[in-house]
């Protein structure tokens, strides 16, 4: 008897289910024109990077917003709403693996963000195969050296900078550099890259490690190291904040030369955990920090980002909200949103069509790989200010 | 030699605020024996509550040590009500459970009401001193010099009071204690306090030289795990010792062989402080 019950109320709530799910099957194709079209993204929402995860995952969210406010976008007479649906990683390739399966599968996506190299790495194994494309943020130039044909990386590879970078360092402070980047793979590859670019110039490596910061937080140690090398620029780098907090430990031990510092830090975030003004950062060279930009869509959008979020958006935020407008133009020319082959063959076209008022940055051209080219600029502090420098001057 | 010196000074300071994390672990392990994995998130509290309270209300930094450490010690003694006190019958494993559990929660809870952002903590001790050719801030020394404050309080406490007296009779034997008519629920909630206590003051003073984010207090729990296991679980003069020799391994070891390494030489020296002492340099007070 119990179990015949229990068979019954089984049924029934199958038969709901079903019931429910049609109705919504229903409410999906008689809602009318707007059809949804949805995005993935897994980057690192926990942990020690989450902040990082975070201000990304802001920057795609307020793009979405304005696209779907707008009335969504077109292609070929159809017009799709955007739908973000983001995982956390926790900055763990494996898991961005597996959060990239679980979107193509359940969400049937065929684009997915990713803010960090490991995971991008993860991803373009079998991207291809699951035919989804990668928009990732890294300025690794290795993300778009693998020859893959659905990846695209959004800001400007860094190794652009490494020249400008040196000759500013050197001819202001000296040729000795001490190498104290973050422990990541990111970080040793910007120093391998860095340092053959130095050593051309004339210059000595006179101290080399690198600093975990997951793992420390107090860089008095191995700063006295280096120090003690009698360095004349420092190499650092890392997420802004300790990255902020290891120039002043070398300050507060007497150092009084300049700091070359890697494109994941920003000196405006860098400033403002050291409590603002840029004297602190005196002899630091770096990239050009987004609220100090002047591009024809950039005040719109910091406008928008302090308005929402209370507090200045970074260059993740920028190149994130400036991605999704470049990916939807891009699916425009292709007249597709769902072969991914066409899209990426539009993706150069794409950043020429974004509107001029969402121009966060500039982006003239998108390379064959997929990487987007913006023109090369470098930020300095001299004298306690900040001086910006155009690439093409 | 000025540099040997100048890393003597770091590993101090390094040291000190493993001593004070230590001590308030191997404590609770003395009496309750559960590795608090949670500590850290006393830890992380406090960090938060010293800051929040400087924010919020403009006060001096020693008053919003003093705040932070009341907070603490009552999150502390709620932890054990509301946690391990209702799990002191159930299977071991229960209670590392909800410690891990507790993490998540506390870091979670941090991140919503304070976001992700990493925060600085400004002090007035910011100024960098020489002494014979070694620099140092005034946060550090001060770091020192109350971790060595706190560490001679707390042994009056425990060997002159008759609190503390009983908190020791409980870690040594936990029965006899009750015989001579120790209140165990008192004695425990003491000992989470005071834990509580060192928590708060540890982030308090660390926090100026690092950063208060969420994610804090796992990293030092990490090294106050090895602390104490070096000292061995439940000692006191274990969690001092081990305290030292950690942060003066930690400097020197980035000094002499490598800072890659430095991870490696401390976690070399536990393993041989554990196959030559499997419970630790001064275990034999607990058992």
């Amino acid at each position: 008897m119990r179990s015949s019950r229990k068979w019954l109320f089984i049924s029934i709530l199958f038969i709901l289910i079903l019931a429910l799910t049609a109705c919504n099957d229903e409410g999906d194709s008689g809602s009318g024109e707007a059809k949804e079209f949805i995005i993935g993204y897994s980057g690192p929402l926990s942990g020690p990077a989450a902040f990082y995860g975070e201000e990304t995952l802001n920057g795609l969210t307020l793009a979405v917003e304005d696209i779907n406010e707008a009335g969504g976008f077109e292609v070929d007479g159809q017009t799709y709403k955007i739908k973000l649906s983001s995982l956390d990683d926790k900055y763990l390739p494996n898991e961005t693996a597996a959060n990239a399966k679980r979107l193509v599968q359940e969400d049937k996506v065929n684009v997915v963000y990713s803010p960090h190299s490991g995971g991008i790495y993860a991803m373009q194994v079998f991207n291809e195969q699951e035919d989804f494309i990668i928009m990732g943020y890294t300025s690794e130039p290795g993300a778009t050296a693998q020859g893959n044909t659905l990846n695209v990386r959004i800001p400007p590879r860094y190794d652009n900078y490494l020249e400008p970078f040196t000759k500013y360092e050197m001819e202001r402070f000296g040729k000795k550099i001490a190498f104290l980047p973050t422990a990541s793979q990111y970080g040793k590859d910007w120093a391998e890259a860095l340092r053959p670019v130095w050593e051309a110039n004339g210059g000595e490596i006179v101290f080399d490690e690198s600093i975990d910061f997951s793992k420390d937080t107090d860089f008095q140690t191995i700063m006295s190291n280096a120090l003690n090398t009698n360095p004349d620029v420092l190499f650092i780098g890392g997420p802004s904040e300790p990255t902020a907090l290891v120039l002043k430990q070398a300050r507060d031990l007497g150092f009084e030369g300049g700091f070359l510092v890697m494109d994941q830090a920003k000196v405006d975030q860098m400033a403002a955990v050291l409590g603002g003004g840029y004297d602190l950062l005196e002899g630091v060279v770096s990239t050009v920090p987004l609220v100090n930009s002047e591009f024809p869509g950039t005040k719109q959008f910091v406008e928008a980002y302090q308005k929402k979020h209370d507090k200045d958006p970074g260059a993740e935020a920028g190149f994130h909200y400036l991605s999704l407008y470049v990916l939807t133009e891009a699916m425009k020319v292709a007249g597709t949103v769902e072969n991914t082959k066409k899209i990426m063959a539009s993706l150069n076209q794409g950043a020429k069509n974004v509107p001029e008022e969402k121009q966060v940055y500039v982006v003239p051209s998108v390379s064959d790989e997929g990487g987007f080219e913006p023109a090369l600029r470098m930020a300095y502090i001299e004298d306690g200010e900040l001086h910006i420098l155009d690439g093409d001057k | 030699m000025e540099l040997f010196f100048q890393q003597l000074l770091n590993g101090l300071t390094l040291g000190s605020v493993y001593i004070l994390v230590g001590i308030g672990l191997t404590l609770v392990f003395g009496i309750l024996h559960v590795p608090n994995f949670a500590h850290g998130s006393l830890y992380l509290i406090g960090g938060y509550m010293t800051l929040m309270t400087m924010k919020w209300f403009g006060v001096h930094y020693f008053i919003a040590i003093i705040m932070s450490i009341i907070t603490v010690a009552l999150l502390a003694v709620l932890m054990e009500r509301l946690v391990f006190n209702p799990l002191r019958d159930a299977p071991a494993i229960h209670d590392k459970i909800a410690a891990i559990g507790m993490v998540l929660f506390f870091e979670a809870l941090v991140s919503l009401m304070w976001g992700t952002e990493y925060h600085r903590m400004q002090t007035p001790f910011g100024d960098t001193i020489k002494i014979a050719g070694m620099s140092t801030s005034a946060q550090r020394i001060l770091v020192i010099a109350v971790a060595a404050m706190v560490v001679v309080l707390l042994y009056l406490f425990l060997k002159k009071t008759m609190i503390g007296a009983s908190i020791l009779a409980m870690a040594q034997n936990r029965e006899g204690a009750f015989l001579v008519g120790i209140n165990a629920n008192a004695v425990a909630m003491m000992t989470f306090a005071i834990s509580g206590v060192l928590a708060a003051i540890a982030a308090s003073l660390a926090s100026p030289i690092n950063l208060v984010f969420p994610a804090m207090g796992h990293l030092v729990i990490l090294k106050a795990f090895v602390v104490v296991i070096i000292g061995g679980m439940g000692s006191i003069p274990g969690a001092i010792i081990g305290g030292m020799i950690l942060g003066i391994s930690e400097s020197l070891g980035a000094t002499y062989i490598s800072n890659d390494y430095k991870d490696m030489i401390a976690f070399l020296l536990l393993i041989i402080i554990m196959t030559a002492r499997p419970k630790g340099l001064f275990a034999k007070e607990v058992y």
